[in-house]
């Protein structure tokens, strides 16, 4: 939309298409040489609820950015009421009575909750001087509020708002826009249970009125109590589409964790040694986690399974130093580490690779060989303290050579690799300072299926060199093949532990989905 | 009872502008009572006149700044068009309303200018103005080759200087300058091209999400800041009937609009926009500066003496405002 065309247009609001059918025909995506969603149909329907379930990765958030305008499939294309959409914005799919809810809704902090409801969309009266018609935005903003039986107050500012707040009042914006097809991504996970209740309630009424909704969860009994349809994607795939009643609890869980594939693929050997590597003891860092307790020894490999936000990759950053210790020790060997800062660690031995490469992993403007060289400068072959470039050099195409990283020349910058081979240069990087304990943190995301297998292998490696490894995981295939243990993370507890063959595809995610049922059931006695 | 509650709701809403008008007002009554020449309508005059240059380049700035932008090259723009208007009165004689219609004109143009580099080419907008604030001094050279302005019209020197009616004892300067307050506050709180820019300066992503033009918004607010920078190049003509190479660049106003912009209580992360308050900032600092001279503090304690003032306006705003957030999630 141009700016004039923009300044001229009346509002929002098409309005009016009662009981619309949406449909995603035949969606396919990739971004670059990666692909994420194949051949996905999804049918939404007037008067009900369509879920879209599946594991973190699936592709879930992918097909409704695509449903919403926010991104362009590769392949197929959408439908409503059988008319062919091509949206090249979001604001095109607002015009055509579709609005995403977004996960943890974008914020304008300055703004008014009022005004935020319109913003973009502001109503104005008068003839010659346009002004923006404060009274109705005030009195709309009320009513759609009231109407949805919240209780917000109009004039507080949007940035002392909570998510589930936030939420709603996006919720709110859609019915305030007239949008009769609303997508809500993945907005249970960072709600309470008394929250999530209300939210139903709300979608519930919604689906009566006649709307169109659709909704993403990988939690089975919120799937259950809330879907008409379900759609289950795996790896981008669809593997289930029916009606609720074809479905229970199992069935989606194994749907989705995917049987047969799982089986295979589980580590053969074991580098566990009896030494003693870490231990953690009544580690607590509020609000994230508190209680962790648990060892690790050398040549082990242990994993944390949970949700995104269960405070996994909270507690590997407090061990390595870049969050502050509330309560609790942690011990490397025999050493009190509590509080020492992270760059005192990496001399005692201790390496994090996060799951943000870009963040302190690697240095992706700076070269291969630099990147492998930034942990260790005091290992290259110094004169007069001037850095031998051809030692340098020579470390660098080592580690290539070692880690079968892909690339045109020792001098490419990680700008210009793959995430698995950018992923391989920060392994390469950490390896070559022999660590005691490595924590990496979703080692494989972003990475191809081809890489992940050998990213795993160096993972292995690793541990046979008797590194201690823990990995943060939420793929739980990837915790099945590579663990010896897996700590099963809730909402910043340790609730399940698995070991050797306890560890499969179904225990694991069944031991985090049994959180959230654990956690329900607590909150139900407690109503009660 | 009930005024108490509307005293109270002023205070929490117009807590900002309370305190600056409360703390000029202070400042004056000591100074007038330690040098009664201080309290001399002159001097008021003076000190309202000296800030209206100011205030005009602020607003402009504050609506940069509630954008999230900044813009460092209103400082040549006042000059520049201070140079253009006073060469060509000077030499031929141009008339005012035409001297009106360049003056805007270059700021618009150059003003715009700025915002299609932040906006096409997403440079940050202090890189940008950074940028052009040499190119626009250097247009200043160029123009003047060296000259100077020394004598304007007198219709010039009226409207820098005079009243409109014998009655009405308010120079003309600041009659305009309320004149563009109230424009740019209806611009700002009553159209849609307000709050779109400060939607945008609250989130853009999500301004682009919500269908608001963000590119065409950028490029209007730096037209709109170099309208105003460029208008008050012309006020300042007709104010000091002069113009030299180093106006504006000279006393650094890019520097002392953003600085009056964030005593009135625009945030530097943008999002919210306080004209009233960046005019009352410009007029505390006036009279701060007038202060100093009174109190005959030595002319090279100034600019420190300035910027203690300003750090020390900007960190209680922040205070109060931080306290009142708080209060608003409890």
């Amino acid at each position: 939309m141009s700016f004039a065309q923009w300044a001229a247009s009346p509002g929002p609001g098409v309005g009016g298409h009662e009981g619309r059918i949406y449909r995603a025909c035949n969606i396919g995506k990739r971004f670059g040489p990666v692909t994420v969603l194949r051949d996905v149909d999804a049918t939404l329907r007037a008067g009900r609820v369509l879920t879209i379930m599946g594991e973190n990765g699936a592709g879930k958030s992918t097909l409704f950015k695509i449903l919403a305008g926010q991104l362009r499939p590769t392949s197929g294309h959408i439908e409503l009421d059988g008319q062919e959409l091509s949206l090249g914005a979001p604001s095109a799919a607002h015009a055509h009575g579709i609005y995403l809810v977004p996960q943890e809704p974008m914020l304008m902090p300055e703004l008014s909750v009022a005004e935020m409801m319109f913003v973009g969309h502001m109503p104005t009266s008068g003839r010659f001087l346009k002004r923006v018609d404060w009274r109705a935005i005030r009195s709309r903003a009320r009513a759609v509020l009231d109407a949805l039986e919240l209780d917000i107050g109009i004039d507080r500012p949007a940035k002392t708002l909570s998510i589930a707040q936030l939420q709603l009042v996006e919720c709110a914006k859609a019915l305030l826009h007239e949008c009769r097809v609303i997508l809500f991504d993945e907005p249970t996970s960072p709600l309470t249970a008394h929250e999530v209740e209300t939210l139903f309630g709300i979608m519930r009424r919604l689906a009566g009125d006649g709307y169109t909704l659709s909704f993403i969860s990988h939690r089975t009994e919120e799937v259950m109590e809330i879907s008409d349809d379900i759609v289950v994607l795996r790896d981008g795939r669809m593997v289930g589409a029916a009606e609720r009643g074809a479905f229970d609890r199992a069935s989606l869980l194994s749907l989705m964790v995917g049987r047969e594939l799982r089986t295979v693929s589980r580590r053969t050997k074991s580098h566990v040694t009896q030494e003693l590597a870490l231990s953690v003891k009544g580690l607590t860092h509020e609000p994230s986690f508190r209680d962790v307790d648990f060892s690790l020894r050398r040549g082990e490999i242990l994993g944390l399974a949970g949700l995104i936000g269960a405070g996994r990759t909270e507690i590997a950053e407090t061990i390595f130093g870049l969050r502050q210790v509330d309560r609790g020790t942690v011990k490397l060997g025999n050493t009190d580490i509590t509080g020492v800062p992270s760059h005192d660690l990496i001399r005692r031995g201790v390496a994090y690779v996060p799951e943000d490469r870009g963040r302190h992993g690697a240095v992706l403007p700076m070269t291969i060989t630099e990147n492998i060289t930034s942990s260790r400068m005091e290992r290259v072959r110094q004169t007069a303290g001037l850095m031998s470039r051809g030692h340098e050099t020579e470390i660098g195409a080592k580690a290539v050579r070692d880690f079968r990283i892909r690339c045109a020349g020792l001098d490419q910058t990680l700008l210009e690799l793959s995430g698995g081979n950018q992923q391989k240069v920060v392994f390469a990087k950490w390896i070559s300072t022999e660590p005691r304990l490595v924590i990496l943190d979703e080692p494989t995301r972003g990475v191809d299926v081809g890489a992940k297998e050998e990213i795993y292998e160096l993972i292995d490696r690793m541990a046979a060199s008797g590194t201690a490894v823990v990995v943060i995981s939420s793929e739980s295939e990837e915790l099945v093949r590579l663990c010896d243990r897996v700590l099963c993370i809730y909402e910043g507890r340790i609730v399940a532990e698995l070991a050797g063959e306890e560890i499969t595809p179904q225990s694991v995610t069944a031991s985090y989905v049994g959180g959230s049922q654990a956690r329900d059931a607590e909150f139900e006695k407690a109503g009660a | 009872m009930g005024t108490k509650d509307d005293i109270e709701r002023v205070l929490r809403r117009r807590g900002r502008e309370v305190a600056l008008v409360g703390v000029t007002l202070a400042l004056v009554v000591v100074l007038g009572i330690l040098q009664p020449r201080f309290v001399h309508l002159e001097n008021l005059r003076f000190m309202l006149l000296g800030s209206v240059v100011l205030s005009l380049v602020a607003l402009g700035q504050t609506f940069v700044i509630a954008m999230r932008g900044i813009d460092l090259s209103v400082a040549p723009l006042l000059g520049l068009s201070a140079m253009v208007c006073g060469l060509l009165a000077q030499s031929q004689g141009l008339p005012l309303w035409i001297a009106f219609a360049l003056s805007l004109g270059i700021g618009v143009v150059l003003g715009a200018f700025n915002g299609l580099l932040v906006s096409a080419l997403s440079i940050p907008p202090i890189v940008v103005t950074l940028g052009t604030y040499s190119i626009y001094s250097g247009f200043i050279f160029i123009y003047s080759q060296g000259t100077q302005v020394f004598s304007i019209p007198a219709a010039y020197g009226h409207l820098g200087n005079g009243y409109l009616v014998p009655w009405l004892p308010i120079p003309i300067p600041v009659l305009v300058l309320l004149v563009v307050l109230a424009l740019c506050s209806f611009l700002l709180g009553y159209t849609r091209f307000g709050r779109a820019l400060l939607a945008v300066g609250n989130n853009d992503a999500a301004a682009y999400n919500a269908g608001i033009p963000v590119g065409g918004i950028r490029i209007a607010v730096y037209a709109l800041s170099g309208m105003l920078a460029s208008f008050a190049g012309l006020m300042f003509l007709c104010y000091t009937g002069s113009a030299t190479v180093t106006a504006g660049t000279g006393d650094h106003i890019e520097l002392q609009s953003i600085a009056v912009a964030l005593v009135g209580g625009t945030p530097i992360n943008g999002g919210r926009g306080n004209l009233i308050g960046t005019v009352l900032g410009s007029l505390f600092l006036s009279v701060v500066l007038t202060a100093l001279v009174f109190l005959r503090v030595p002319a090279i304690w100034y600019s420190a003496g300035e910027g203690l003032m300003i750090l020390a306006t900007v960190q209680a705003g922040l205070r109060r405002h931080r306290a009142r957030d708080a209060e608003a999630v409890a």
